[in-house]
C-alpha cells in the first residue's frame, strides 16, 4: 500500500498530462493536475525546511565535523522565517485599510432584511463564462425576475459590475442597482458594509442621532445592535499627538471642527475617532501658497534678503534664481484657468439614457446614432471685478479659498467647474517654504551659500515637514488598522529588509563573484593543450572570449570585408549558431527520447526506483 | 622564470583576477558596443507592439546573478515604459519579487511617475511550483493568481480584470539565471501555442548556448550576458535618448559600463591560458631531454 498508492498517483498524473497534451477537450484535466502539482511544490517547501533542521540538528548533536557551519545555518534560517513570517515590523497594507473608518465584525446574515434591495434584471453569462465578480459573489442573487443585492453597494462593486458585460441592458440594470442599494439618507456616505471581509463600517465620528438611525434599522437583532454600539465606541475614540510649534494663523479646518482640539498649553493635539486621507490634509495644508514674486522691488527685497545672510550671490547664482522665479505662476495663468474652465462640459451619458434613445430609435424604425455624451452647462466667462479679485489674492494669498470663493460668486456667475479649477490651481501651488527649499538646491548646484544663508531658504521648510510630521502621526494614532498583518513582509526598512539587503544580498553575490578567481586559477593550472580534441577546446574558448568584447572586433577590425567572416565577432556568431545549436540539438533530442522511454518505464511501474528502497 | 610560473602560487593569479576587475571599474573605462541581429531582434519584438498592449515580464534571477541581468532587465522595463504597454511582472524564483520591486524603483518610480499600479503595471508575484505553474496560467491565470503580489484580489485591478491567461499577452520577456527560466518558458508557453505566445529573453552567459537550439521559431530573440544586455540598452538609449538630443541617465548605461571589467577580465584570462600552456610545453620538453 504504502508503495502502491505513489505509484498509482505518478502513473494517473502522467497519463492525464500526457493525454491532455495531445487530447483538447481534455486540457481542463491537465491544468487540475498541474493545480495539484503546484500546490505539492509548496508543500515541498515545507518539508525542505523540516529536511534542512533536521540533517543539521542531527549534526550538531553529533559534534560532527563542521557543526559551527550547521549552527550558523540553523540560526540564520529559524531567524529569517520567523522575521519573515511574523512580518516583523512590517505596516499593515495600505490598499487593505479604510481610511477614516471605524470597522466592527458583522456577518452578512446579520445586516437588517430591510436593507436588502432588488431591481428588475437578470445577471448575465460572461463573455468567458466566468462567474460574477468575487467582491459582489455574496450579496448578489439572482431572484427571479429580480436581481437582489444585500447590504449597501460600494463603487469598487460598480465598477465591478460595469465591467462584467458592455451590453446597454446590464449596464443599466447595474446603474439601477447602484442607486437601490443605498442605506437610508441620513446615513448615506458613513455606513458601509464589506462582505468580503465581514467588517461593518463607519465613515468619521458617530453621532447620537447616527447611532439611533442604525439601531432603528433592525432593533431586535442583537448582534446587530452590538456591532453598532461597537462602532459607536470605536468612533469616538481620543487619539493625542504632542506637537512643538503650532503653523502661523493656525485655525482648526472645517472639516475637523467637530473632532479636532487642540491644547496650547499642554502643546498637544486631540482627535476623536478616525481621520480620513482629507481631513488629513485639511490638517497638514495650513501654509498658505507662496504669491508670485515678479521682476521688481519684492524680488529685489527678496535677493537682498539673502544677500544679509551670506555673501552676494554670483552671476549663475543670480541667473538660475531669475529663471526658476519668472517660472513660477501668476495672477494671469489663475484667470486663465479659471476662464477656461467656464467652458460648456461634456459628460457621459448614463447607460439608461442611452438605452432609452436605443429603444425609441427602433420603435421609430431608425438605426440608433448613439453619441456617448452630452454637453452641459453655458459658457461663462469672468467679469471685470472678479479678475481684480483674483489679481488681488495673488497679492495676498494668505486669503482662504473658501472666502475667495465666496467672493467671486457675489461679484459675477462662477459655475462649479470653475470652482474646481480655481482650487485645484491654488491647491498646486507651492508654499513658500517649498519655493525656497528648491531654490536653495539650486543655487546651491551653481555656488556656494553661507550656512546663514541656508538657513533662511529652508527655515520655513523645516517648519512645514515637522507639522506635517505631526498630522501623520495624528493620521496614524487615529487610524484603526483592518488586518494588522497585512502588509509585505519585504517592506523598506522592515528587519526583514534589512535580512536581504545586506546579509544575503551581499553574500549571494559576493559566492558568485567568486568564480571569477576560481575560473582564473583553472583556467591557468588545467587548461592545456594536450590532445587535438583539447586544442579545439581552446581554440574556440580563445575565439569566444575574445568575440564577447570589443577587443575581439579591434584585433580583426583589418580584415577585408570579403572575408569579414573571419571577424572574431561574426567567427564568434557562427561558432554558437552553427556548432553549438547543431550540438546542443543532437544532445537535446537524445534526452528526450530517453525521457519519453524513463518516463513510460515510470508510468507503467516498471522502474520504481523513485519510491525507495524496500527497506525503507 | 619557469621555476616562477610552474609553482605560482594561486594568489598571484586571484590577485590579478582582483586589479582587471578593480581597475577598470575606478578608472571607468567603457568601449563602444554593436547591437548584434540577436539584440535587434529583441528590441524590434518589442519595438513593433502598439500603445497599451499587454506584455508579461518574467523575472527569475536573484541577487548572485544581478550584476550579469540586471542591467537587461532595467533596459526590459525602460522600453515597455517609452512604449507605454501594459507591463504585468511575474516571478518564479522566491527572490524574483524583489528583483521586480528593484527594477519598478530604479525605472517606473523615478522615470515614469505617471504610470499608476494597476492601470499601468501590476506585480503578479512569486509562485512557486517552478513549470507547473506555467502550465496553468498559459490557460487560466486566475487558478493560480487571485491576489497580486500585494494580496489585491485580481478581480479588484484594472488591468488583470479580464485577463484569462497569458496568452493574451502580445509578447513575454523572461530574464533568467537557470532552473525554472527560459528553457520552461519555451517548453510550457511558446511552443504549446506558437501562434498565441512570442517569447524573448535574456539569460547568463553560462546559459545561453543551450537556448540557441530554440531561435528562431520558439524564441524570437535572445540577450546573452551582460554582451547582450550592453547591445540592448544602446538601441534603447539611441532610439529614446539620443534621437530626442539628451544624455541617458547612467542607470540605463550599465550594461555598457560592466563590460570595461570584463574586456580586461577575458583578456587577462586568455594570457593566462596562453602562459599556462607554455609553462607546460616548456616543462614537457624538459622532462623529454632529462629522460
Amino acid at each position: 500500500m504504502k508503495r502502491t498508492v505513489p505509484m498509482l498517483i505518478t502513473g494517473i498524473s502522467g497519463f492525464v498530462l500526457l493525454i491532455s497534451f495531445f487530447i483538447p477537450y481534455t486540457e481542463g484535466w491537465g491544468e487540475k493536475a498541474a493545480i495539484w502539482f503546484d500546490i505539492l511544490a509548496a508543500v515541498a517547501f515545507i518539508l525542505g525546511g523540516g529536511n534542512l533542521l533536521k540533517i543539521h540538528f542531527k549534526k550538531i548533536s553529533k559534534r560532527a565535523a563542521g557543526w559551527g557551519f550547521s549552527a550558523v545555518t540553523v540560526i540564520a534560517f529559524v531567524a529569517t522565517l520567523t522575521i519573515g513570517l511574523g512580518k516583523v515590523g512590517s505596516n499593515p497594507a495600505q490598499q487593505q485599510q479604510m481610511y477614516g473608518s471605524a470597522l466592527a465584525q458583522l456577518e452578512l446574515s446579520d445586516l437588517p432584511e430591510s436593507q436588502t434591495f432588488s431591481v428588475e434584471g437578470q445577471i448575465p453569462t460572461h463573455a468567458n463564462k466566468t462567474a460574477v465578480p468575487f467582491i459582489v459573489r455574496d450579496q448578489l442573487t439572482q431572484d427571479g425576475q429580480n436581481i437582489t443585492f444585500r447590504g449597501w453597494i460600494q463603487p469598487l462593486q460598480v465598477a465591478a459590475l460595469s465591467g462584467f458585460q458592455d451590453e446597454l441592458e446590464w449596464l443599466a440594470t447595474v446603474e439601477a442597482l447602484a442607486r437601490a442599494a443605498q442605506p437610508p439618507e441620513t446615513l448615506r456616505g458613513k455606513i458601509g458594509y464589506d462582505a468580503g471581509n465581514s467588517r461593518l463600517t463607519f465613515q468619521g465620528r458617530m453621532s447620537q442621532d447616527d447611532q439611533a438611525d442604525l439601531k432603528a434599522l433592525d432593533s431586535s437583532n442583537a448582534t446587530w445592535t452590538a456591532a453598532v454600539e461597537s462602532l459607536f465606541q470605536q468612533s469616538r475614540r481620543t487619539s493625542t499627538v504632542d506637537f512643538s510649534s503650532l503653523p502661523a494663523g493656525f485655525k482648526i479646518p472645517g472639516p475637523l471642527k467637530d473632532s479636532l482640539v487642540v491644547d496650547k498649553s499642554k502643546k498637544q493635539l486631540s482627535m476623536t475617532g478616525p481621520m480620513s486621507p482629507g481631513q488629513r490634509a485639511a490638517l497638514s495644508n495650513q501654509f498658505r501658497p507662496t504669491p508670485p514674486l515678479p521682476k521688481g522691488p519684492r524680488r529685489e527685497a527678496f535677493i537682498t534678503a539673502i544677500g544679509k545672510h551670506g555673501p552676494p550671490l554670483n552671476k549663475s547664482q543670480l541667473a538660475t534664481l531669475n529663471n526658476l522665479l519668472d517660472g513660477g505662476w501668476n495672477a494671469q495663468q489663475l484667470i486663465i484657468a479659471v476662464s477656461t474652465a467656464g467652458e460648456p462640459q461634456e459628460v457621459r451619458k448614463s447607460a439608461r439614457e442611452l438605452l432609452d434613445e436605443k429603444t425609441a430609435a427602433e420603435q421609430t424604425g431608425q438605426v440608433a446614432d448613439l453619441k456617448p455624451t452630452r454637453t452641459i452647462g453655458e459658457t461663462t466667462r469672468l467679469n471685470e471685478a472678479q479678475e481684480d479679485l483674483l489679481r488681488a489674492f495673488a497679492e495676498n494669498t494668505a486669503q482662504p479659498v473658501a472666502e475667495l470663493t465666496k467672493q467671486l460668486g457675489e461679484a459675477g456667475t462662477l459655475s462649479d467647474p470653475q470652482v474646481s479649477a480655481l482650487t485645484r490651481f491654488i491647491s498646486q501651488i507651492s508654499t513658500t517654504g517649498e519655493r525656497n527649499r528648491t531654490l536653495c538646491f539650486a543655487l546651491l548646484a551653481n555656488g556656494p551659500l553661507s550656512s546663514g544663508q541656508r538657513d533662511f531658504l529652508l527655515d520655513d521648510v523645516r517648519t512645514e515637514f515637522l507639522w506635517h510630521r505631526t498630522a501623520g502621526a495624528l493620521f496614524v494614532a487615529a487610524h484603526q488598522p483592518r488586518f494588522p498583518w497585512s502588509g509585505e513582509y519585504r517592506e523598506q526598512g522592515s528587519p526583514f529588509w534589512w535580512l536581504y539587503e545586506y546579509t544575503f544580498k551581499p553574500l549571494t553575490a559576493s559566492m558568485f563573484a567568486m568564480l571569477a578567481f576560481y575560473v582564473a586559477s583553472a583556467a591557468f593550472r588545467a587548461f592545456r593543450a594536450k590532445n587535438l580534441e583539447a586544442i579545439l577546446l581552446l581554440g574556440t574558448a580563445f575565439i569566444i572570449l575574445l568575440g564577447r568584447t570589443f577587443a575581439g572586433a579591434t584585433l580583426t577590425s583589418w580584415l577585408p570585408d570579403s572575408i569579414a567572416g573571419l571577424k572574431i565577432e561574426n567567427l564568434t556568431v557562427t561558432i554558437m549558431t552553427v556548432f553549438n545549436t547543431a550540438g546542443n540539438r543532437a544532445i537535446m533530442i537524445g534526452i528526450a527520447l530517453g525521457i519519453a522511454a524513463t518516463s513510460l518505464k515510470v508510468l507503467l511501474g516498471v522502474d520504481r526506483s523513485y519510491l525507495g528502497s524496500q527497506e525503507d | 622564470m619557469y621555476h616562477f610560473l610552474s609553482t605560482l602560487d594561486r594568489r598571484w593569479i586571484f590577485l590579478l583576477m582582483g586589479a582587471a576587475v578593480t581597475i577598470p571599474i575606478l578608472l571607468e573605462l567603457q568601449f563602444p558596443e554593436e547591437a548584434t541581429s540577436l539584440a535587434h531582434a529583441v528590441f524590434n519584438e518589442i519595438e513593433q507592439l502598439e500603445e497599451g498592449d499587454p506584455v508579461l515580464l518574467a523575472f527569475d534571477y536573484d541577487p548572485a546573478s544581478e550584476g550579469e541581468l540586471g542591467p537587461m532587465a532595467t533596459a526590459f522595463v525602460r522600453h515597455c515604459c517609452e512604449k507605454k504597454l501594459k507591463i504585468y511582472f511575474i516571478a518564479l524564483w522566491p527572490v524574483g519579487p524583489q528583483m521586480i520591486d528593484d527594477s519598478i524603483n530604479r525605472v517606473i518610480k523615478t522615470d515614469f511617475p505617471d504610470m499608476v499600479y494597476g492601470e499601468d503595471y501590476v506585480n503578479l508575484g512569486f509562485k512557486p511550483g517552478n513549470e507547473g505553474v506555467i502550465k496553468v496560467i498559459v490557460t487560466d491565470l486566475k487558478q493560480l493568481y487571485s491576489t497580486d503580489d500585494r494580496g489585491t484580489d485580481l478581480d479588484q485591478i484594472p488591468m488583470c480584470r479580464d485577463l484569462v491567461n497569458i496568452q493574451s499577452m502580445d509578447l513575454v520577456a523572461e530574464v533568467s539565471a537557470g532552473y525554472p527560466g527560459v528553457k520552461e518558458w519555451v517548453q510550457y508557453a511558446a511552443t504549446p501555442y506558437p501562434d498565441q505566445i512570442r517569447l524573448v529573453a535574456g539569460c547568463t552567459g553560462v546559459g545561453a548556448p543551450l537556448l540557441y537550439p530554440y531561435m528562431p521559431e520558439q524564441l524570437k530573440g535572445l540577450l546573452g550576458a551582460i554582451k547582450g544586455a550592453a547591445e540592448y540598452e544602446k538601441l534603447v538609449v539611441d532610439r529614446y535618448d539620443r534621437e530626442a538630443g539628451r544624455e541617458p541617465d547612467l542607470k540605463y548605461l550599465e550594461g555598457k559600463r560592466r563590460m570595461g571589467p570584463q574586456l580586461v577580465a577575458h583578456i587577462l584570462m586568455v594570457v593566462l591560458i596562453v602562459v599556462g600552456n607554455i609553462v607546460f610545453f616548456v616543462g614537457r620538453s624538459r622532462e623529454g631531454t632529462n629522460s
